[in-house]
C-alpha cells in the first residue's frame, strides 16, 4: 500500500511516496482505519525540515488529522464497530493500525473529509476566543484570515456573535473569506488600522486574532480598542514583535500568547471539551470549515507547494 | 509652586482666593491629602499633563463638600475622596474635585483612611481582581511591596486566599513585606530574584506577577510567569520601560496586560461602585489595614517631599491643613 515518507529532511519536495506493507492484524487495543482522505499542513514543513521542538527521525509518515472508516477492531476494544466512520491523527497512508484511545468516532451526519480536516484550526481558534473572552457584539479581527487558523478563527467568531473584519493579503482571497462570513475584509498589504478605525467608528477592534506577528502586530496595537486583547497565536510573517508595556498600559489592553500544546499539557480536560464542542457544531452543521483543494497522494509535492504559494483558504486534504 | 523645580526646595505658603466650582465640580474643605510621588513629578514639569505654575500640587485629596457647581447632584456636608482640578490642588485648605470620577464616602469609614487608601488599593483591585482575574489558591508575586501600590497588593492577595511573594529591595522593606502578610519575600537588593522566586514556587512559577516597577525587574517578571499566567503592568516606577518579545509570550502560555485605572475612569466607569464597595467592606470588617506613615501639616510639607523622594516612607504620608 501506499504511503508517503519524509525519507530525510529537507524540503516538501523531498517527499516520497513509498510502497510499505498492509497492516496485519490490530493489536490488543488498537483498530485498524481504511483512510480516505487526510489533511496536510504548514507546520508540517517545520517538521520535514528536521526543525521541529520534538523531531522524530526519518523515515516517517506526513500528514496530520485522516478520515476513515473502521476495517477491523481489535481485541479489548469497545465502542468501534467495522464500517464506522472516525478521524484520527494517521498522516498520508492507506491503512493504519493505531489506538482505539486516538480515534474518534463521528456523529451521524458529520462530513467525513470537513471532520477530518477542521481539528487542529478550529480547536485553536475556540481556544483563544475563550481565552480572549470575545463577547457578542464586540468586534474580531482575524490576520491571516484566508490560512487555517484564520479562516477558523472567522467562523467561530461569527458563531460568538461578533462583527467580525477579516485581513489577507490578496482580493481574490478576501472574496472567499466574505462568502464564508466575514462582515468586512480589508487587503492589508497597503496597511489596515485606518480601515479598521474607519469600520469601528474609531474605536478599534476588541479582540484580535494574530497568527502573523511582526509589522502586523506593530500595526494591531494602532487599531486596538480600549480594554482589547489580542492573540498571540503565531508567527508566519517570521518575526516576533514587541509589545511595549506602556502602550498596552495606556490602553488597558492585553496580549495574550498560547499554544494549543500548553492547552493540552496542563489542562487535558479542556481540551477535551473543547474538542467535543466542537465536533457537535460541526455534526449540527453550526460551523462550516472550508477545503479548497483535494488532491491525490501522488501529488504530494503539489499539494505542499499550494501551502507554500499560500494558494490554499481554509484546507488542502490529500485523498486516497 | 510659584516655578518648575523641585517641591522641596521650591513650595511656598500662599493666600488664595477660594477656587469656584465649574460644572460638574465641587469645592471641599480638605481633611486629607494623599502625598503622591506623581505630585513630586507635577512640581518638577515631569508630569505627562504638565500644569503651568503658579499652581497648588497634590493630585488627590478628600474632604467635606462647602460648594457644588453647575450639574452636580451633591450635597453640601457630603464627605468624597477624589482628583483635584488643574491648578487647584490638595495642598491646601481647599480644593476642587471632579465629581464624576470621584467616590463618595459612606458615613461610617473615616477621611484620612479613604484618601489614604483611594489610588492604592483600588489600582489593586483593579489590577487583580478586574484585570487579572485572580482566582483564591493562584499564587502571586508583588514586585516593589514595600511601596504604596505593592503593599495594597499584598493585602488584598492574601486576603482573596492567595499565596503571595513579595520582592523589595533591602532589609526594612522586606521585613515591612513580611508584616503585611506576605508569605515569602525577596530581597532584591541582595538575592538573586530570578532564583529565589523559582525556589520559592518549586519551579512553577506566579500565576499572577504585579509589576510597578517595569524595566530590568521586568524582564525577570516575565520569566517568572507560569502557564497561562498574568504578568500586570502596573507601571514603570523604574523610569523604564520595558517590551516583552511575542515568542516568548506564546511559548510560554502567558498574558501580558496593561493596568490603567484612569483608563476606566474616561471609558467604563461601572467598575468602580463595585471596587469601593469591597474595599469599604474589607476595611470595616479590618482585613484590610492601610498603613498611614505619617500626617504632616503646612509647615511640614518640603520636609515631607525629601522624605517621599527618598522612597523612605512605610505606608502612606498624608497631609492635613488643620495641622
Amino acid at each position: 500500500m501506499k504511503a508517503v515518507h519524509c525519507v530525510k529532511y529537507g524540503s516538501h519536495k523531498d517527499l516520497v511516496v513509498v510502497d510499505v506493507e498492509r497492516p496485519g492484524k490490530p493489536q490488543t487495543g488498537q483498530v485498524k482505519v481504511d483512510v480516505k482522505t487526510t489533511g496536510i499542513q504548514f507546520s508540517d514543513l517545520v517538521r520535514i525540515a528536521g526543525e521541529y521542538q520534538d523531531s522524530t527521525e526519518p523515515p516517517f509518515t506526513v500528514g496530520g488529522d485522516a478520515g476513515g472508516l473502521i476495517a477491523e477492531v481489535g481485541e479489548g476494544v469497545e465502542g468501534f464497530e467495522v464500517g464506522d466512520r472516525v478521524i484520527t491523527p494517521a498522516g498520508c497512508v492507506e491503512e493504519i493500525n493505531i489506538s482505539a484511545r486516538a480515534v474518534t468516532k463521528l456523529p451521524a451526519g458529520t462530513d467525513l473529509e470537513l471532520a477530518a480536516s477542521f481539528r487542529n484550526n478550529y480547536a485553536t481558534g475556540l481556544w483563544g476566543l475563550q481565552y480572549g473572552r470575545l463577547q457578542p457584539g464586540e468586534t474580531l479581527l482575524v490576520h491571516g484570515a484566508a490560512g487555517g487558523v484564520g479562516l477558523a478563527a472567522v467562523d467561530l467568531g461569527k458563531l460568538f456573535g461578533a462583527t467580525v473584519i477579516a485581513t489577507a493579503s490578496s482580493d481574490d482571497k478576501l472574496e472567499v473569506v466574505k462568502t464564508l462570513g466575514a462582515d468586512h475584509t480589508i487587503n492589508y498589504t497597503d496597511g489596515f488600522r485606518d480601515a479598521v478605525k474607519d469600520l469601528t467608528g474609531g474605536r478599534g477592534a476588541d479582540v484580535i486574532y494574530d497568527p502573523v506577528g511582526g509589522d502586523v502586530f506593530d500595526e494591531s496595537m494602532r487599531c486596538i480598542a480600549p480594554f482589547g486583547r489580542i492573540l498571540i497565536v503565531g508567527f508566519t510573517s517570521g518575526r516576533a514583535a514587541l509589545a511595549k508595556t506602556n502602550h498596552l498600559l495606556v490602553k488597558d489592553a492585553q496580549v495574550i500568547g498560547y499554544t494549543m500544546g500548553g492547552l493540552k499539557k496542563h489542562n487535558p480536560e479542556k481540551d477535551k471539551a473543547n474538542a467535543q464542542v466542537l465536533m457537535n457544531w460541526l455534526a449540527h452543521g453550526r460551523i462550516a470549515p472550508h477545503v479548497s483543494h483535494r488532491l491525490p497522494m501522488e501529488d504530494i509535492v503539489d499539494a505542499y507547494q499550494l501551502l507554500v504559494d499560500r494558494k490554499v483558504i481554509g484546507k488542502v486534504m490529500v485523498t486516497n | 509652586m510659584p516655578d518648575i523645580g523641585d517641591p522641596w526646595s521650591l513650595l511656598e505658603i500662599a493666600d488664595l482666593p477660594s477656587p469656584v466650582p465649574g460644572p460638574g465640580m465641587v469645592r471641599v474643605k480638605i481633611e486629607a491629602t494623599d502625598l503622591n510621588f506623581a505630585d513630586i513629578l507635577q512640581c518638577q514639569g515631569r508630569y505627562q499633563v504638565p500644569l503651568d505654575p503658579p499652581f497648588t500640587p497634590g493630585m488627590n485629596t478628600a474632604g467635606t463638600i462647602e460648594a457644588v457647581g453647575e450639574g452636580v447632584d451633591l450635597a453640601i456636608g457630603q464627605r468624597i475622596v477624589g482628583p483635584t482640578v488643574g491648578v487647584h490642588g490638595g495642598y491646601a485648605e481647599e480644593a476642587l474635585i471632579l465629581t464624576e470620577q470621584a467616590q463618595v464616602l459612606p458615613d461610617d469609614i473615616d477621611t484620612l483612611t479613604a484618601s489614604a487608601m483611594h489610588i492604592t488599593y483600588s489600582t489593586g483591585w483593579f489590577g487583580l481582581h478586574l484585570r487579572g482575574n485572580l482566582q483564591p489558591g493562584e499564587t502571586v508575586l508583588v514586585l516593589a511591596g514595600a511601596g504604596g501600590v505593592g503593599s495594597a497588593a499584598i493585602e488584598l492577595a492574601k486576603v482573596h486566599g492567595c499565596w503571595v511573594v513579595a520582592a523589595a529591595g533591602g532589609p526594612e522593606k522586606v521585613a515591612a513585606c513580611k508584616e503585611l502578610g506576605a508569605d515569602g519575600v525577596i530581597d532584591y537588593a541582595s538575592e538573586d530574584l530570578y532564583e529565589r522566586a523559582m525556589a520559592l514556587s518549586d519551579k512553577r512559577g506566579f500565576d499572577v506577577i504585579y509589576d510597578p516597577v517595569g524595566g530590568e525587574y521586568f524582564d525577570v517578571a516575565r520569566r517568572l510567569v507560569a502557564w497561562a499566567g498574568r504578568l500586570l503592568v502596573i507601571g514603570f516606577a523604574s523610569d523604564t520601560i520595558p517590551s516583552a518579545p511575542m515568542n516568548h509570550a506564546l511559548i510560554k502560555n502567558y498574558s501580558l496586560v496593561g493596568v490603567h485605572m484612569g483608563g476606566y475612569r474616561q471609558k467604563d466607569p461601572t467598575p468602580f461602585a463595585q471596587c469601593f464597595d469591597e474595599l469599604y467592606e474589607l476595611l470595616r470588617t479590618k482585613k484590610i489595614k492601610p498603613w498611614i506613615d505619617g500626617v504632616v501639616g503646612f509647615e511640614d510639607l518640603p520636609a515631607a517631599m525629601t522624605k517621599l523622594q527618598n522612597r523612605g516612607t512605610k505606608g502612606r504620608l498624608m497631609f492635613d491643613p488643620r495641622m
